[in-house]
């Protein structure tokens, strides 16, 4: 047997060899942790870009793709404030449906020519007809007009207190475009054209898994400029980013929930905002497919019924709070102490008063994509069991799927999350058509406190008008609001200032000034 | 065996069209469609309806597939709904990445394959018995799961491999070695053992022949006869398996690509199922059943290299 065992010691020694030689290699090559200190910031993000044309891009943390090479008119900060950059000045005037803004002077475009108020139209008006989906965004705008070079005045048809907000780097209504990328707009998913602090560059980036984006040597404010490059990666797998943040091969990752404790015990900061609301949208209060949902009662006491503190517990408590109205702490129109509590009994008394003391069966859409393994929804249909409520969850895989079957108008209930920065953004949601109101529902009380929260000009009056809408949804009790969840974000030891808030839940790299941009650790 | 490659090629032209049809009309059965994507969730039906006419949605099925199919006969698979990339580039971009992990795979498959079966043949005893086990154990365990842990102890824990990420050969050949360790090493595993222990059937089938011992007995050394006769003839069973395997392999690399991130062709798959950009699933689709018909024809072509008898028929 001697002379057999030669090859085969052959073989190991093969094997043996390949392993050296590997882990020569990997000994003698930088870690994978070697970007640290390097001008380079490398992030993360779940999704590729909706598209790299700022006007048919996402929002929110999507935004990321489009507003590091497009420079928006208004800024928001991590704490939730509107400063300037393209325009550094603006007015809401005549009951808010009048916009004035003040033009930044001397910013180029990429290709060459001065931002000025021609251009600023042209770009608003080619968002407008562009079909995107943060169209509805830019709210109902009438005219736009350039009395001079530096102005532009931007007149909507109804009070739009939002507006200012909405042209700000998270919407992509308010990231300008240049008259080249306008002229040819298949151009821009393959380049930038805009004011901002860097610019796409394809030849850095690998379509589909990551972006490179290069400084702008153009740049209206150097001094605000903490990168050489910014490289966006594609890593949507909760546990490849929570690895990826540990090892340092990115700086900023969107992390889960379950996965945040062990970035933190990796030595990672963690930055988190309340973002979601989650709640049961009771979309048919015509009856038309669930007649017991027609009664104010029965959907009181639905609200009633769920035991937000135990699924807030289950969820994990640190990222996650019970919340019993339509608005997450934080945002303008929340109210501390108010809400929708878990009284059982209360509940059953208001369903026989509804004349539904035995319950009734409800058909609920909901989906396990933001939802995973639909815990949330399982946890609301087994309370709704405690009042004689036999829900049937249906679920859907995706979220297309999902928005299609509940604008089928066959689901009388949805468990879908909201956001906003105040509780008129978020009563949007169900008084305008979409995903959470397929049945086009209006109601004269809640479009009555929209309306006086849409005129109110000054502040105070404004969050009092956000405090009785969020009253007027509760009493209307079209949604009942479980809990709000949080962003929760790894921050890497290379990059500091990087801040969130329930106004601004999603940390973007760049800001025009430099006292509110990412910086690079010293 | 010209004969046999340029049949195998007009026969794949029409598996090409086959499988094209197969994806494109599943794909049509998949709830949802490009426009509601792109849009999201509050876009007005208006919107969705121009983006949908834009996109060329509106049209018959019958009319979108024919429209593709003469672009693809004249070397274009269309442009991504999405990114606008063409499919083409986008396929080029990241072939790459997946060749590098399948044919990395397919050698540690054939070797470690081949010499643990062989080793477990020629053994036998408690060193066959083990391998049985492995290989067993080997079976069981998705690559997906494996990729897992292999990223948490030797990338997270002990930082030896990067956790995600690629690097092109052309870019840094040791960073390029280093970011397929792991990835190849998820998607070998399964492989390994089932070429092992195919290997070990037919070797200890073929040690057991009269021939065998017959040269044996005419005092030819065991080395010589392990490797040149007992490897040779048992290795034709095993290249069978080793082809479906590597075939197998490009569902693993899927997996093993989304989560060691990838830039390759199982992830780009991924998202544009995903986000039902079809000319994309349709152009990876159409590369994928190359790729296996090539395959088929190396393993056919090698069958009949190892094997007179097959050259022969």
């Amino acid at each position: 047997m001697s002379a057999a065992r030669s090859p085969l010691r052959r073989i190991a020694l093969i094997a043996v060899t390949a392993v050296a030689v590997v882990g020569g290699v990997a000994a003698c090559s930088s870690t994978p942790a070697a970007n640290a200190g390097s001008t380079t910031l490398t992030t993360q993000f779940a999704g590729v870009p909706i598209s790299l044309n700022p006007a048919l891009g996402g929002s929110g943390g999507s935004a990321i793709y489009t507003s590091l090479p497009y420079d928006s008119l208004i800024y928001q900060t991590g704490d939730g404030k509107l400063i300037p950059d393209l325009a550094t000045a603006w007015t809401l005037s005549d009951a808010n449906t009048k916009l004035t803004l003040t033009l930044r002077s001397g910013v180029t475009f990429t290709d060459g020519t001065t931002m000025d108020a021609a251009a600023v139209k042209a770009s608003l008006e080619y968002f407008l007809k562009a079909g995107g989906g943060n169209a509805r965004y830019a709210g109902p705008i009438s005219d736009i007009s350039t009395p001079d070079n530096a102005t532009v005045v931007i007149t909507y048809s109804t009070a739009y207190p939002d507006g200012p907000y909405y042209l700000s780097q998270y919407w992509s209504v308010g990231q300008i475009i240049g008259p080249k990328g306008l002229a040819d707009p298949n151009s821009l998913l393959t380049s930038s054209d805009g004011t901002g602090q860097y610019s796409y560059s394809a030849a850095d980036s690998v379509s589909g898994s990551s972006y490179g984006y290069v400084k702008n040597p153009n740049y209206f404010n150097p001094a605000a400029q903490q990168f050489g490059k910014v490289v966006v990666k594609v890593i949507g797998d909760p546990s490849a980013v929570s690895s990826a943040a540990t090892t340092g091969q990115v700086d900023f990752a969107g992390v889960s929930p379950t996965t945040a404790d062990t970035v933190k015990a990796a030595g990672l900061d963690l930055v988190s905002a309340p973002f979601f609301t989650w709640g049961l949208t009771m979309a048919d209060t015509q009856g038309t497919l669930a007649p017991a949902l027609a009664n104010v009662d029965v959907r009181q006491a639905i609200a009633m019924a769920i035991d937000r503190d135990a699924l807030a517990s289950a969820l994990g408590s640190q990222y996650t709070q019970a919340n019993g109205q339509i608005g997450a702490e934080g945002t303008d129109g929340y109210i501390s102490g108010y809400g929708y509590s878990y009284d059982v009994d209360k509940a059953k008394s208001l369903m026989a008063q509804g004349g539904y003391p035995d319950g009734f069966e409800l058909q609920v859409l909901t989906e396990n994509i933001l939802d995973p393994q639909t815990t949330i929804s399982q946890a609301i249909a087994g309370d709704l069991g405690k009042i004689g409520i036999k829900v049937d969850l249906v679920v859907k895989n995706s979220v297309p799927d999902f928005i299609q079957a509940s604008l089928t108008k066959q689901y009388p209930a949805v468990i879908w999350p909201v956001v906003g920065s105040n509780s008129a953004q978020v009563l949007t949601n169900f008084i305008q058509p979409g995903v959470t109101n397929p049945f086009g529902n209006s109601d004269p009380t809640l479009t009555a406190a929209y309306d006086a929260a849409q005129s109110s000009t000054d502040p105070a009056a404004a969050t009092a008008a956000y405090q009785n809408i969020t009253k007027a949804a509760n009493d209307a009790a079209w949604f009942a609001p479980v809990v709000s969840t949080d962003n929760v974000f790894a921050v890497g030891k290379n990059i500091t200032n990087v801040t969130a808030s329930a106004l601004n839940s999603n940390p973007l790299p760049q800001a025009p000034d430099a006292q509110y941009a990412w910086k690079p650790s010293k | 065996m010209a004969r046999l490659i340029v049949t195998r090629l007009l026969l794949s032209i029409v598996l090409i069209v086959i499988s094209s049809i197969a994806i494109f009309f599943l794909m049509s059965l998949v709830p949802g469609d490009p426009a509601r994507t792109i849009l999201g969730a509050n876009a007005t039906p208006d919107a969705v309806a121009r983006l949908q006419d834009q996109l060329g949605l509106n049209q018959p099925l019958l009319v979108q597939y024919t429209t593709w199919l003469g672009g693809a006969v004249r070397g274009d698979l269309g442009e991504s709904v999405f990114s606008g990339d063409p499919v083409v580039t986008l396929i080029l971009a990241r072939v790459p990445v997946t060749l590098s992990l399948i044919l990395l795979s397919t050698i540690v498959i054939a070797a470690l394959g081949t010499g643990l079966g062989l080793l477990s043949a020629v053994r036998g005893g408690p060193v066959g018995t083990f391998l049985d086990a492995i290989s067993l154990v080997g079976l069981a365990l998705p690559s997906y799961w494996v990729a897992i842990v292999l990223v948490a102890l030797f990338a997270v824990a002990i930082r030896i491999f990067p956790a995600t990420g690629y690097t092109a050969l052309t870019d840094d050949p040791g960073a390029w070695l280093l970011s397929l360790v792991l990835p190849v090493a998820a998607l070998s595993l399964g492989g390994v053992t089932i070429v092992a222990k195919q290997m070990r059937d037919s070797a200890m089938d073929v040690l057991a022949r009269d021939y065998i011992r017959v040269l044996r007995s005419t005092g030819v050394r065991e080395r010589t006869i392990v490797l040149k006769h007992v490897l040779r003839n048992a290795a034709l069973p095993s290249l069978t398996v080793l082809g479906l395997t590597v075939v197998g392999a490009l569902t693993g690399a899927v997996f093993v690509e989304n989560v060691f991130v990838l830039p390759g062709l199982g992830t780009l798959v991924t998202q544009a199922t995903t986000s039902h950009d079809l000319p994309v699933v349709l152009g990876v689709g159409v590369f994928f059943t190359l790729f296996v018909i090539i395959v088929n024809l190396i393993i056919d072509v090698l069958y009949g290299v190892l094997n007179p008898k097959v050259r022969v028929q």
